[in-house]
């Protein structure tokens, strides 16, 4: 597979910034400064990565509660992502939609979703509207494995399959729906397998190494462009965080959590640049110090934007019925 | 102690080649009934004592389970009492282990790449690899009661070793003169810089194909010798072939479903022990028995052989033929 | 043009305007295509569109609402049908979660140009899943338009704006009302939502009706005017957004009011129609806020059962009567 140096950089990148932003958003919470609910996708950088390093901007993508990862590899701006976490004006859904629900839809970016499992048949419909148009777009369908008990989860494989739709269904399996380990919540220990249940492919990828993820997607991407019908790809992957900023995580062993912070993404991914003279340590450093700076900046534009006025909670309903105010 | 080892791979049967190949899907459920029709046909021949490798689908514990549950279950069996790491060291340790209990034959469900990890630790005891992974050429497609059985007659005594069990050749690897890797099949040496999602099938980035069998009706990389060489399981010998050099060309079923045209050397016949000297101008990697594996470095001194040191492996009809002259199935 | 046709037919006919003007829109449901759908209102559009766009989907309601949110998000105009409102619970979350509140929770930034029909209200026999009045729920929802027609003109102009309007709109059509015919002007102009129609001119009461109940209380208004009792009959046609104006004036009219639905009471759609007028209209009413509704059962099977709990044109004579 031709994958050149430029593509892996640029995929170290990618996760770097996820992280750092994660990173102080978890901080930022943990101040008071980001109200709400947030959940992190430290651990899980390079399925996003991997899989939206094969995207073009016309696709589109889907996402789940644990999103911002998703919409930074999809190409998201980090300044109006930050800006939508502190309810600001200037966020990506000016303040109303917040860490779950940030979206761009001129990035193909169809949002975060709250509810677990909705974001499978959203995704079937526009990759069904890609067919339709006749467009070569593809919908990448992002989930974990919790939602993949929800009926949501079969309607739409069964549907993509019998339509041969462009879509592909990414499992982020990070072992836990919400506080229960997957043995203990599906019969299965592979998501991959009920693919056969809806005749399409189903593979498992180790969702830690960003190369792996992105070989499987550009397989499955390529297969729904040249219209072949939806794959699921499952990443096995794990949450460094909690299920949410704030969450005790009492039902982890703190020996696995070791386990999996061995195997961090970024952290392979570095060391593969280094062995195969991809970059020098200073080259990395310059990259990480880059990233830094974005952030920092990015933090400084959300802190200086204004709130919304709060007429604005009754605009943005309909396209043409703005609702009464409170007098 | 008539003592029988099941090591069962929750991983195999899963990768990439079920994206771009066709490749067949094995459910971890369907191992845990192979695990039990494994279990009960032993049992009926004979075997006193199970022990199996635990796992992260805990296939052993849902096995036992559901024997008990059904009353089918008069042996003991016994999960090993290891702490597991979810990865390839499982079961590289539990064959470790399972010899020290004195298994008298060890089954194994998985791939060509469980089966190289048991010939990893395995000493003497007879091993049959039952095909529960994908593009396999190693571990047969067989019915758990029929492996059973042969374990059984393995496992009890109830003929010779010697002649129902043959020992496998292996494919060593060596960086300076240390062993740091075995194949059992066969070992590709690819310019793809990175392990990735590990199958391999683009014939491009291929440089040399070594084989310790080779037959045009077996799958994947051996058989892009096997359509010009037949090496024999049991032959002393092996045979390399250079990929994307010389003037032949040959079709080879190099995945699941995956006819490809490919131009190749005239292969060369390896002897036992005879070294191939590797000196690499480029960085790479080695894929063994399918897998993307030993990455490799400029200049680096490797050597790879083929030997007689691998696994001994039981040929499950001929000793249940031996058996049945014995008048094992005479009850 | 002017055409004798039914409800049914005018709802097709809308459908099938708009597709031959606009490739974008298409028609997702089950059994829509060749069967023609449950209730025959798809029809024959499959010969005209084919498969792609009269298109048959599996039984999964929650992957029919879901993928027309898709779909409306990345730039088609969908047409989902449910055949029975009644299912709608079954993709309630790709509804009341998603396409109602996408458009908010991103900022306005996207839009969801989709319909969503269903097949609604009693009187069939099909017992209690398959005969329910669920406006309240829906209405009920920011983010959501309520459409109900009452005779094949309205549901003709109603649906046009439905398809038009780049907001999901929910289109329920009653089940009884199907096969009603009357003439059609098809060269209409959309009828737009939130316009009120006065089906019957009245001084002494205003009753407020929707679907099949603006039949019943036509059949009502006859009956009180044989003892000289004008009602005059006010259908929304559309319950979100709520033409309040027009509800407004009749009230100044008449001062009385009865709310006529055929929804289970407690709850209802009706109440909040009896709570705008308390609200924004009390000092023109002389008598109490009065509806006439479903009694609070589930829809029982057996005819004589069923036609015990909903309401009919005798429960709205009975009502009017009480208030003068």
């Amino acid at each position: 597979m031709d994958l050149s140096n430029e593509k892996v950089i640029q995929m170290y990148r990618t996760m770097k910034r996820i992280r750092e932003f994660e990173s102080k958003a978890a901080e930022l919470f943990a101040e008071g400064r980001i109200p709400g609910f947030v959940h992190l996708y430290i651990g899980e950088e390079a399925v996003a990565t991997g899989v939206c390093a094969n995207l073009k901007e016309s696709d589109y993508i889907t996402s789940t509660h644990r999103g911002h990862g998703h919409i930074i590899a999809k190409g998201g701006d980090l300044k109006y992502m930050f800006a939508e976490l502190f309810g600001k004006e200037t966020g990506y859904c000016k303040g109303k939609g917040g860490s779950m629900h940030i979206a761009d839809a001129d990035r193909g970016i169809l949002g975060a979703n709250g509810i677990v499992g909705a974001g499978h048949n959203i995704a079937v419909g526009a990759g069904l509207s890609a067919k339709y148009r006749g467009t070569d777009q593809v919908c990448v369908c992002f989930f974990g494995d919790g939602s993949t008990n929800q009926g949501t989860f079969h309607e739409a494989l069964n549907m993509a399959s019998i339509w041969k739709l462009p879509v592909i269904f990414v499992c982020e399996n990070n072992l836990y729906g919400i506080s229960m380990h997957q043995s203990r919540h599906q019969a299965i220990q592979d998501v991959a397998d009920r693919a056969v249940a809806y005749n399409i492919p189903g593979v498992v990828v180790d969702g830690n190494d960003v190369l792996a993820v992105y070989e499987a997607a550009k397989e499955a991407i390529d297969r729904a462009r040249s219209g072949q019908g939806p794959t699921l790809i499952e990443c096995k992957t794990y949450r460094h965080r909690g299920h949410f900023e704030g969450d005790p995580t009492i039902y982890r062993d703190p020996e696995e959590v070791n386990e999996w912070l061995q195997k961090d993404p970024i952290i392979r991914l570095r060391e593969f640049m280094l062995d195969n003279n991809l970059l020098a340590e200073e080259d990395i450093k310059k990259i990480d110090e880059e990233i830094a700076a974005e952030i920092e900046e990015a933090i400084k534009f959300a802190e200086d934007s204004p709130f919304p006025p709060v007429e604005a909670a009754v605009e943005d309903i309909y396209t043409d019925i703005v609702e009464e105010v409170r007098r | 102690m008539k003592a029988i080892g099941i090591i069962a791979n929750p991983a195999s049967g899963k990768d990439i080649r079920r994206l771009v190949s066709h490749a067949t899907v094995v459910d971890n459920n369907e191992k845990v009934n192979i695990v039990k029709r494994i279990i009960l046909s032993a049992q009926g021949c004979g075997v006193d004592r199970v022990f199996i490798m635990p796992d992260t689908f805990l296939i052993g514990y849902k096995a036992i389970e559901d024997l008990k549950i059904s009353k089918e279950l008069k042996i003991d069996v016994e999960i090993l009492n290891m702490k597991i790491k979810g990865n390839v060291m499982d079961t590289i340790r539990a064959t470790k282990i399972m010899e020290e209990k004195g298994v008298k034959c060890l089954v194994v469900l998985g791939g060509d790449g469980t089966n190289r990890a048991v010939a990893k630790s395995i000493t003497t005891t007879p091993l049959i690899g039952v095909s529960t992974g994908t593009n396999n050429v190693y571990p047969e497609m067989l019915e758990g009661t029929v492996v059973g059985m042969a374990a059984g007659v393995v496992a009890t005594g109830a003929c010779s070793i010697d002649q129902g069990c043959k020992r496998d050749k292996r494919i060593e690897i060596f960086k300076d003169g240390q062993l740091i890797d075995i194949a059992l099949v066969d070992c590709v040496i690819s310019r793809q810089k990175y392990v990735g999602s590990k199958a391999i099938w683009n014939i491009k980035d291929i440089d040399m194909v070594i084989v310790s069998r080779a037959h045009p009706a077996s799958i994947g990389f051996s058989t892009i010798v096997g359509t010009s060489l037949i090496v024999g399981k049991d032959d002393d010998f092996g045979a390399l072939i250079h990929v994307n050099s010389g003037n032949k060309k040959v079709r080879a079923p190099i995945a699941a479903g995956t006819i490809e045209e490919i131009r190749v050397d005239e292969p060369r016949i390896l002897k036992l022990d005879e070294a191939v000297c590797f000196k690499p101008t480029y960085n790479g990697i080695m894929a063994l028995d399918g897998e993307r594996e030993v990455p490799f470095k400029v200049g680096e001194n490797i050597e790879i052989k083929i030997t007689s040191h691998g696994p001994y492996r039981v040929i499950v009809d001929r000793i249940l033929e031996l058996a049945q002259k014995n008048g094992f199935f005479e009850t | 043009m002017i055409k004798t046709i039914t409800y049914s037919e005018a709802i097709r006919e809308g459908m099938r305007k708009r597709m031959k003007e606009d490739p974008n829109v298409f028609i997702l449901g089950e059994d829509v295509g060749e069967f023609g759908g449950c209730f025959g209102v798809t029809g024959d559009l499959i010969k005209d569109f084919g498969e792609e766009r009269v298109r048959d989907t599996p039984i999964s309601e929650g992957a029919i609402v879901g993928c027309a949110v898709g779909a409306a998000a990345t730039g088609l105009r969908p047409i989902a049908e449910l055949m029975f409102i009644d299912f709608v619970t079954v993709g309630m979350d790709q509804l009341v979660n998603q396409a109602a509140k996408m458009r908010y929770m991103f900022g306005g930034k996207i839009k969801l140009p989709m319909v969503v029909r269903m097949p609604t209200g009693a009187g069939s026999r099909a017992a209690a899943q398959h005969s329910q009045s669920l406006e309240a729920w829906l209405t009920h929802v920011p983010g959501l338009k309520v459409v109900y027609p009452s005779t094949p003109q309205d549901a003709y102009g109603l649906i046009l704006s439905a398809i038009d309007d780049d907001n999901p709109v929910v289109f329920l059509e009653h089940k009884l009302l199907y096969a009603m015919s009357s003439e059609v002007d098809l060269d209409i102009d959309p009828i737009p939502l939130g316009l009120a129609d006065i089906k019957r001119q009245g001084e002494d009461v205003t009753i407020i009706a929707t679907a099949k109940m603006v039949h019943e209380a036509l059949a009502a208004a006859e009956e009180l005017s044989k003892d000289g009792i004008e009602a005059e009959v006010v259908d929304p046609r559309t319950l979100f957004p709520l033409d309040k104006e027009t509800i407004f004036k009749s009230i100044e009219k008449t001062n009385r009011v009865v709310i006529a639905t055929e929804e289970t009471k407690r709850g209802s759609y009706a109440g909040e129609i009896a709570a705008i007028i308390a609200e924004e209209c009390f000092d023109y009413l002389d008598a109490p806020i009065t509806r006439v509704c479903c009694l609070d059962t589930p829809i029982p099977f057996s005819p004589v059962l069923e036609d015990y709990v909903i309401p009919a044109s005798k429960d709205i004579v009975h009502a009017v009567k009480k208030l003068l």
